[in-house]
C-alpha cells in the first residue's frame, strides 16, 4: 500500500484515542469548573 | 533454529527466576499507594531511574534496528541510534524542571504549566494518546519477540508474542512500578553482559579488532570506519543536511518535553528519583549507556559485515547480532543470551505496562472520572488497566502487523509536528494551550497534505525526510503561532505558581517580575562592588541555583559533545582504531569537567527543593482533586 495513504489510517487511528480523551476531559470540566483567573500580562 | 541443550534450558530458566523473582519481590512496597505504584514512592537513588532508562529502550527490535543502520551505512549509521542525546541537554535542562513540577505524567504537567479547559482539554488528548500508544508499543515489541522466537525455535508468532508478555505482567501487576524498575536493574545487568560478550565473540571470529578493520580496506569497503563519510550535502543516502537535522532534532530537542517519543517514558523515571539531581543523573546515565551499548553493537556488526559482506536483504541482515550469538556462543552461553533478550524485551514491556496504566489511572481515572477514589482502589484501578492494556496488546500485535508499519512512519511526522511546541511550552512564557493544542491538531491535517495528499496530485514531489521535517515544522508554525497570538495568555496567577515551582529556562521575564512584585521571589542579586564572581562558581546560595547561570550553559553545551564523541570514540576503540583512544579519552574528560561544574549546583537545588517538596505535593493533590482557592499558593509569601 502506498506510504501517504498508510500515513493517514496510521496518524488517524492514534489521534482518535487522543479525541476521545479531550472529549472525556471536556465531560468533566463541564461537571466541576472551577472559578476562572484573571488573564495575564500582554 | 538453533539448538538448545538442558544446559542451555537451565541457564534461561535460572536468570528468568532471577529476573522475575527479583522484580516480584517489591510487591508490598507496591500496594501502599499510587505513588508507590507508579512512581516507587519518588524515593529512588539515581542509578535505578538510570538502569531503567537504558533497559527500557533496548528492546527486541533494537538490536535489529542499531544493525540494520550500521551494516547498511558503517559507523556513520550510529548517527541514527543519536537521537537518544535528546537526554544529554534534557539531564540539564527539562529534566530538571519537569522534576520540580512533581506531576505523575507530562499530560499532568500540562495543567501545571496551563490552565483553564485549554490545559485540561490538553491533559485529557495526551491521556488517550499515551494509553494507545503504550498499548501500540506492546504490540509493536511484543511481534518482534514473536519474531525472534519463530527463529530460534520455530514457534509460531503467537507463542512468542504472548508468552514473555504473559509472564511479564506477572509482576507488572503485582509490583507496579517497584517491580517494573528492580526489574530494569536486574535486567539491565544481564543485557549489558550479553551485549559486551556477544560484541566482542563477534570481533574476534572475525579475525580480532585489527583484521577486522584491515579486511575493509581490503574489501574497499574502508569508508564504513568513517562515521562522517557524508554522500553529499543535499545528495545520495547520507546527505550533510539529514545528518545536521538529525543533530538539532536530538540536541535542541532536549530543552523541550516530548520532542522524542521516549520523553514520556523517561518522565516517568525523572519523577521517581528522590532528588532533581538524582532525577538529571538517572536520565543522563541512562542515555549515556544506550549510546555505549550502540558502540558495542557497531563494533560487533562491522565484524559481521567481514564475516557476512553484501546481504542484499534488509531482513535478513537486521538479524546480524542474533546470529552472533546463536551461532557463534558454545552451549550453555547460548541459554545465557536467549536470557538477555528475554531481558531486554521483559523491561520494555514492563515499562510500557505500567506507564499506559500511570495515564489512564492518574489522568482518565482519577482526574475526570473519581477524584475522591482512595490509594487501594487507585492500587486495583492501576492492576486493572495494566491487564486491559495486555490484552489490548495482543489482538494489536496479532491483528494489526501491517498497521504498526504505518505508525512508525506516521510517529516520526508526529514528531516532527510538534517539536518546536513542545520546546516553545518549556521555554516561552507566552506560548499557551490553545497554541499547543492547535499545533497538535493542525499537524495532522499538514502531515496528509505534505506526505500524501499533494505528492498524489503532483503538486509537490516526493521529499526527503529531512526536508519533510523542517516543512512540517514551519508549516505548524503558520497555525500554532498566530493561534497563541490570538488568544490570551495563561492566567498570571498560574504562570506564577508554575514559575516559582519550577523555575524554568528561557523567556520568562514578566511572570517573573510578577512573582517579584509579589513578594514570592527575590529581586536577582546585584554584584557587590568589588566582589568579583569566579569563572566557575562552586557554592551556591538557593536563590543563585535556582536562576539558570554559565555553569548550566557549560554542562548544556559539553553535555551532548560527551555523547556524540563517547559514542564514535567507543567503537573505533572497540576496532584498536587510534583515534578511538583519543576520542574516548576526550570524551572522559569532558564528561568529568561537566560533572565538576554542575554537580555543586545541582545539590544546591535539590536540598533546596526538597525542603518544600512536601508543601508542594499537598498542593498538587488539592488541585487534583479540583480544590482550588488558594492552592496556587500565590496570594502570600509562603515559598521561602
Amino acid at each position: 500500500m502506498e506510504r501517504g495513504l498508510v500515513t493517514l489510517i496510521g496518524m488517524s487511528i492514534a489521534y482518535v484515542a487522543s479525541l476521545l480523551g479531550m472529549l472525556f476531559a471536556w465531560w468533566a470540566w463541564r461537571k466541576r469548573k472551577p472559578p476562572q483567573p484573571k488573564g495575564g500580562p500582554r | 533454529m538453533i539448538h538448545f541443550t538442558a544446559l542451555d534450558w537451565f541457564w534461561t530458566g535460572a536468570f528468568l527466576l532471577l529476573m522475575v523473582g527479583g522484580a516480584f519481590f517489591f510487591y508490598r512496597l507496591a500496594r501502599r499507594s499510587e505513588s508507590d505504584f507508579f512512581l516507587a514512592g519518588r524515593g529512588l537513588p539515581w542509578w535505578l531511574p538510570a538502569s531503567s532508562v537504558f533497559s527500557t529502550h533496548t528492546a527486541t527490535d533494537t538490536p535489529m534496528w542499531v544493525t540494520g543502520t550500521v551494516y547498511a551505512h558503517g559507523l556513520r549509521g550510529l548517527w541514527y541510534t543519536f537521537f537518544a542525546a535528546w537526554t544529554a541537554v534534557a539531564s540539564f535542562v527539562s529534566a530538571r524542571i519537569f522534576r520540580r513540577s512533581l506531576a505523575y505524567t507530562q499530560a499532568e504537567w500540562q495543567t501545571l504549566r496551563f490552565g483553564g479547559l485549554g490545559s485540561e482539554l490538553l491533559r485529557g488528548w495526551l491521556a488517550g494518546w499515551q494509553v494507545f500508544m503504550n498499548m501500540f508499543i506492546l504490540g509493536w515489541v511484543g511481534m518482534a519477540m514473536g519474531k525472534v522466537c519463530n527463529l530460534a525455535f520455530g514457534w509460531p508468532l503467537w507463542v512468542g508474542l504472548v508468552l514473555p508478555t504473559v509472564i511479564t505482567a506477572f509482576y507488572t501487576l503485582a509490583a507496579g512500578f517497584w517491580g517494573v524498575v528492580m526489574g530494569d536493574f536486574l535486567q539491565g545487568i544481564v543485557a549489558v553482559f550479553a551485549i559486551v560478550l556477544v560484541s566482542m565473540v563477534g570481533v574476534f571470529a572475525a579475525g580480532g579488532p585489527t583484521e577486522v578493520t584491515t579486511a575493509l580496506v581490503e574489501m574497499g569497503e574502508g569508508w564504513r570506519l568513517d562515521p562522517l563519510a557524508f554522500t553529499g550535502w543535499f545528495t545520495g543516502d547520507f546527505p550533510a543536511v539529514w545528518w545536521l537535522t538529525m543533530l538539532i532534532i536530538a540536541v535542541v530537542g532536549g530543552f523541550g518535553m516530548g520532542t522524542s517519543i521516549d520523553w514520556y517514558v523517561e518522565a516517568q523515571r525523572i519523577q521517581s528519583a528522590k532528588t532533581v539531581r538524582d532525577g538529571s543523573y538517572g536520565l543522563w546515565a541512562g542515555g549515556a549507556i544506550t549510546l555505549v551499548r550502540n558502540s558495542f553493537w557497531a563494533a560487533a556488526i562491522l565484524a559481521f559485515f567481514v564475516l557476512v559482506p553484501h546481504i542484499p536483504n534488509a531482513a535478513e541482515y537486521e538479524l546480524g547480532w542474533f546470529r552472533l550469538g546463536f551461532e557463534l556462543l558454545p552451549a550453555g552461553l547460548v541459554g545465557v543470551f536467549f536470557a538477555a533478550i528475554l531481558a531486554i524485551h521483559l523491561s520494555t514491556i514492563s515499562s510500557h505496562l505500567n506507564l499506559g496504566a500511570l495515564y489512564f489511572t492518574r489522568d482518565l481515572f482519577q482526574r475526570y472520572l473519581k477524584p475522591e477514589a482512595d490509594e487501594r482502589t487507585l492500587v486495583w484501578v492501576g492492576r486493572i488497566a495494566t491487564f486491559v492494556l495486555l490484552i489490548g496488546s495482543f489482538f494489536y500485535g496479532l491483528m494489526m502487523e501491517e498497521i504498526t508499519q504505518w505508525l512508525i512512519f506516521a510517529l516520526w511526522l508526529m514528531m516532527a509536528g510538534i517539536w518546536l511546541p513542545n520546546i516553545l511550552q518549556v521555554v516561552w512564557w507566552r506560548f499557551n494551550a490553545w497554541g499547543y493544542l492547535s499545533s497538535w491538531i493542525a499537524n495532522l491535517g499538514i502531515s496528509w497534505l505534505v506526505v500524501w495528499v499533494l505528492p498524489s496530485f503532483g503538486v509537490l514531489p516526493e521529499l526527503p525526510e529531512y526536508v519533510q521535517f523542517w516543512l512540517l515544522m514551519g508549516l505548524g508554525a503558520v497555525v500554532f503561532v498566530p493561534a497563541t497570538l490570538l488568544t490570551k495568555p495563561e492566567p498570571i496567577e498560574h504562570l506564577v505558581a508554575y514559575f516559582v515551582m519550577t523555575r524554568p529556562l528561557g523567556w520568562w521575564g514578566p511572570v517573573r517580575r510578577e512573582a517579584v512584585r509579589r513578594g514570592l521571589l527575590d529581586e536577582e542579586a546585584k554584584p557587590v562592588a568589588g566582589e568579583r564572581r569566579p569563572l566557575i562558581r562552586r557554592t551556591w546560595t538557593p536563590e543563585q541555583a535556582d536562576a539558570w547561570s554559565r555553569e548550566d550553559w557549560i554542562a548544556i553545551v559539553l553535555s551532548p559533545l560527551v555523547f556524540g564523541v563517547g559514542m564514535i570514540g567507543l567503537a573505533k576503540l572497540l576496532l584498536l582504531q587510534p583515534s578511538g583512544f583519543t576520542l574516548t579519552a576526550a570524551a572522559v574528560v569532558i564528561g568529568l569537567v561537566v560533572y565538576w561544574v554542575i554537580d555543586p549546583k545541582l545539590r544546591a537545588v535539590s536540598t533546596d527543593y526538597e525542603a518544600k517538596q512536601a508543601q508542594y505535593l499537598e498542593r498538587l493533590e488539592r488541585r487534583l482533586h479540583w480544590e482550588y482557592g488558594d492552592a496556587l499558593g500565590t496570594t502570600a509569601r509562603t515559598e521561602r
